[in-house]
């Protein structure tokens, strides 16, 4: 799983991506106006506490892995940062 | 602090503390963490007697499940295991079994003859009155008592372990902090040749791909899986489509999208090791490793199970506050929701709220669970053990004559 710290510092959002293969990772805060992680990867606005981010660009079709686990495949294209929930993974 | 994958603190058979050395016969000489002086109702009828009898005796625990009489089949089977798990179970240094009758306390006595470790037998009615049999009964664990003192002490390492995962009230941050910490910790049980085991078969619709993957023979894997679709059965009778309503709208506002992510969030307290064991309700597990066990949802019933198959320790993952556990098994509650830790500081025994605001890492939240461990096997108490909370609830299949 994570081999390092998930960051936060100045002004990111805090965030856990439980495993290493994970391609998206989980918001843990309700700082919704901050558009960027603890570590730098830039993000949407809005994103509330618990949902989660692309930290990788996921094609249409593509796996999306939380937990080391498929949970899903995109139904879009999803850029980095992006946030992922229902309209665009099933 | 180290942020290897696999810190040599936790892969390594770590002695954990010295516990307590127990006979072959009971649950294969797994040592126990705790060795309690148990005044055991094995009926309902005796339970207030019980009760009054250990609270004269300093030490002892009251074990009164509210057992009954005119089960039928796997009831009364289940019941009578679950009477001889409580006075075989690692914790338990010395019983006082009370009864109503006669007759049922030559059975129990016969049943545990050869039992290896101080018991007594008491029939309610070989008593001459309610105070004489409160008299007997605190006498009986009074000398119970003084006999456990001697007992021989052991070491107890990872490998002597077994150790029962549940989840309650569970939140978003359950769901990324407690269970997760959970699974690391049990990466590095398993690694070090200790004893897992998971419950709750409803928890894992939405995780038959990784039980697949997680098995360690196709054999094991099916097991699980026909446990699974029992389940699904069940529910599907009684005209519920689980798949069609979970995750809930509620689930979804929360942020989860597909049934296997609510479902994973449970279900990463297992962690990466292999199952190797499929078990039924109160079935112990033959070797170590990672077991599951087909029990129903409700938490006392599921740990029930857990217990009555040896586990010493439980670790228990809340998200909001859910105050379970069975009386002879040292339950640590672990939480990483910071409004929960706030509120229910009394009832909670590990912080992983450091998951949440990056001040620890999985590897860091794992070791803390250790680190409680050992103080609780050196004998710190755990919150419900503070609280005196207890539940020994058996599933029931029958209606009762």
């Amino acid at each position: 799983m994570t081999d390092k710290a998930p960051l936060r510092d100045e002004g990111g959002r805090r965030h856990l991506k439980v495993h290493p293969d994970d391609n998206v990772t989980t918001i843990l805060d309700a700082e919704t106006h901050c558009t960027v992680l603890g570590d730098g990867l830039n993000i949407r606005p809005g994103i509330p506490f618990g949902h989660k981010v692309a930290v990788t660009v996921i094609r249409r079709g593509e796996a999306v892995v939380k937990y080391g686990v498929v949970i899903g495949h995109a139904l879009d294209d999803i850029a980095e940062g992006e946030h992922v929930h229902v309209h665009n993974l099933a | 602090m180290s942020m290897s994958t696999t810190s040599p603190d936790t892969i390594s058979d770590t002695c954990l503390g010295i516990g307590w050395a127990r006979p072959t016969r009971c649950f294969a000489g797994r040592p126990g963490v705790r060795n309690h002086v148990v005044g055991l109702s094995t009926v309902g009828l005796t339970d207030r007697i019980v009760s009054l009898a250990c609270e004269r005796v300093h030490g002892s625990l009251a074990v009164t499940p509210s057992f009954e009489r005119g089960l039928r089949g796997e009831d009364a089977a289940l019941q009578a295991r679950m009477i001889d798990a409580i006075v075989r179970h690692p914790n338990t240094g010395a019983t006082l079994i009370v009864t109503q009758d006669p007759r049922a306390a030559d059975v129990l006595r016969a049943r545990h003859a050869e039992l290896g470790k101080p018991h007594s037998v008491l029939a309610l009615l070989d008593c001459a009155g309610m105070d004489d049999a409160v008299n007997q009964a605190a006498k009986a664990l009074t000398r119970l008592t003084s006999e456990a003192a001697d007992l021989p002490r052991a070491p107890v390492r990872l490998s002597d372990l077994c150790v029962v995962l549940e989840c309650g009230a569970s939140d978003a941050s359950s769901a990324v902090c407690a269970n997760p910490a959970i699974g690391r910790f049990v990466d590095g049980l398993v690694a070090a040749g200790g004893t897992a085991i998971v419950s709750e078969t409803a928890e894992f619709l939405g995780a038959e791909d990784v039980i697949r993957r997680q098995s360690a023979s196709s054999e094991i894997a099916d097991r699980i899986l026909g446990y699974l679709s029992a389940k699904e059965a069940m529910m599907e009778a009684d005209g519920e489509d689980y798949r069609g309503v979970n995750p809930t709208a509620e689930n979804i506002d929360a942020g989860l999208t597909t049934l296997t992510e609510k479902t994973m969030g449970a279900v990463c307290k297992i962690g990466r090791s292999p199952f190797v064991g499929a078990l039924a309700y109160g079935e112990a597990p033959q070797r170590p490793g990672l077991h599951f066990m087909d029990t129903t949802f409700f938490s006392p019933t599921s740990i029930t199970g857990m217990a009555l198959a040896g586990g010493q320790i439980c670790l228990f993952a809340i998200g909001v506050f859910n105050p379970s556990a069975v009386p002879l098994v040292p339950t640590l509650k672990i939480c990483g929701n910071p409004q929960t830790l706030s509120a229910w500081q009394d009832g909670i025994d590990v912080d992983v709220s450091g998951l949440i605001t990056g001040a620890d890492t999985l590897d860091q939240a794992a070791q803390a669970i250790s680190a409680k461990i050992k103080d609780v096997i050196g004998g710190q108490q755990t919150a419900t053990e503070r609280w005196g909370e207890g539940q020994i609830i058996l599933p029931r299949t029958l209606p009762a004559i």
